[in-house]
């Protein structure tokens, strides 16, 4: 009789390890799966850049500035090696496109080109696929943070050598308040 | 501020539900089966069972892997060209992104009534359609709100249920009318006169109301997902705006009437909004009152 209940106890125990190890695996890789995801927002991002900054040059070209910091912005987030200097170059991008897109509003020819304003809105539906990515990427740290300090996960966790990953916050840039000129 | 209460805990319930739920129905089924076949020979029960058994099951399988193309099909939907309709593929997407959900195949109905539904029994195999009013009617906010409701039934694998508690009832609605229509041609006689009687009341009784009592619980259960649909919605979007715009849009609709005609009412409860508009609340409708919707989500 006795047997029986340590067997059952055994196979209790076996299964609460294997059931933890996998939750764990599962969320990482969720976690992993998200930033690619991010990724490849970013990357279609990049992709947009070179043609929007042909079309502003054709009706701007004198704003030399903020078309250099696009194209810098652009090249540094290709150069990038790692996915969290990917994302940290792509805010940088957005900043810097944002700066175009409220010049334009001084060049009512430039507002009112058609490649201009596809482009315009195609960037605009990355920049809520970008937030949406990030977005599932801080909802999957927080399961896996809720997994791996509640109990009894907390023992599992280290047991498992795993580790927590961050939070992406908020781009500073977009923290300012834009100026607004009255 | 959105209750940080795991939805998570939210998806579980509704599955341990249906889970019960799909139990009660099918232990129904098995009592009426039973009386049926104590009313009538007990000779027969093993080939009414068997019988209802093999047609249910092919019922069930059939349904449940053209449930997609069964409701598109019944509504004359078109698959959304991406050229034509980029709001909508940049929103559904931007939404399979924030919920983490492979992309669902998107179509259009023609009807000038502000109305989608979903189909497909998981997220894999899942497929949205919205009414060109829809698209002409609602602002990006408010097209968003009623995508996140249409994904979030896929999500929630409210579909696979509801697919499933449609084949019981229909299960039990054949179960009851074969026993109707054998009183008819009774076979059997039986030495207690007294005791045959009384099961054959029983059993009358049971084949009329089983088929009342699973709508119900059908109605009940779908109600009860509108409004979990809408709460993952807002979890998805992070705001109940759009969706509560969208909403009160619909309630001031105006309707013509030549149009809902063509809805077939078995994919009726499967539409955000009923197509068929009933005034009240009550228990025979197949949706939550449109003020009780947007009345909880202002709460959020």
């Amino acid at each position: 009789m006795i047997g029986w209940i340590l067997i059952g106890l055994v196979v209790l125990i076996i299964g609460t390890f294997i059931y933890y190890y996998n939750r764990f695996v599962i969320l990482g890789n969720r976690i992993e799966n998200s930033l690619a995801q991010i990724d490849v927002q970013l990357k279609k991002r990049a992709d947009l850049v070179p043609a929007l900054v042909k079309v502003v040059k054709g009706y701007a070209s004198h704003e030399k500035k903020i078309m250099d910091s696009v194209t810098k912005a652009r090249a540094d987030m290709l150069k990038a090696g790692n996915i969290a200097s990917k994302i940290k170059a792509g805010d940088k991008l957005q900043a810097a496109l944002g700066k175009i897109f409220a010049i334009a509003e001084n060049y009512p020819d430039l507002k009112a080109n058609e490649n201009f304003l596809q482009l315009q809105t195609e960037l605009s539906a990355i920049e809520d696929k970008v937030a949406y990515a990030r977005q599932f990427y801080n909802d999957s740290v927080l399961y896996l943070e809720n997994a791996s300090e509640s109990f009894p996960g907390v023992f599992f966790f280290k047991l498992f050598g795993r580790q927590k990953k961050e939070y992406l916050k908020i781009p500073e840039s977009s923290k300012e308040m834009p100026e607004i000129d009255l | 501020m959105v209750d940080r209460i795991s939805f998570h805990d939210q998806i579980s319930r509704n599955k341990w539900k249906s889970f019960f739920l799909i139990i009660i129905i099918f232990l129904v089924f098995l009592v009426l089966g039973y009386v049926i076949s104590l009313a009538t020979d007990p000779g027969l029960f093993f080939v009414i069972m068997i019988a209802s058994i093999i047609i249910s099951i092919l019922y069930i399988l059939v349904s449940y892997y053209n449930s997609d193309k069964i409701a598109l099909a019944s509504v004359s939907a078109k698959p959304a060209e991406r050229r034509q309709y980029p709001q909508y593929y940049n929103s559904v997407e931007g939404l399979t992104l924030a919920s983490g959900m492979p992309m669902p195949k998107l179509y259009v109905m023609e009807n000038s009534q502000i109305n989608a539904f979903a189909s497909g029994r998981d997220p894999e195999h899942a497929v949205i359609c919205v009414t060109t009013g829809t698209l002409e009617k609602l602002n990006k906010q408010e097209l968003e709100g009623v995508l996140g409701h249409e994904l979030s039934h896929v999500a929630n694998f409210d579909i696979r249920f509801m697919t499933l508690v449609a084949v019981m009832v229909g299960m039990i609605a054949i179960i009851s009318q074969l026993f109707l229509r054998s009183l008819w041609f009774r076979g059997g006689n039986r030495d207690d006169k007294k005791g045959n009687a009384i099961f054959m009341l029983v059993g009358i009784i049971l084949a009329i109301l089983a088929p009342i009592v699973v709508q119900l619980v059908q109605l009940a259960i779908s109600r009860k997902r509108e409004y979990a649909a809408d709460a993952s919605a807002v979890k998805f979007i992070r705001s109940p705006t759009g969706l509560i715009g969208a909403l009160k849009k619909i309630k001031n609709e105006h309707v013509p009437t030549q149009e809902t005609k063509k809805i077939n009412k078995a994919v009726a409860p499967l539409f955000i909004s009923d197509p068929f508009k009933k005034r009240l609340e009550n228990l025979t409708s197949t949706h939550p009152s449109i003020e009780k919707r947007i009345e909880v989500l202002e709460k959020m």
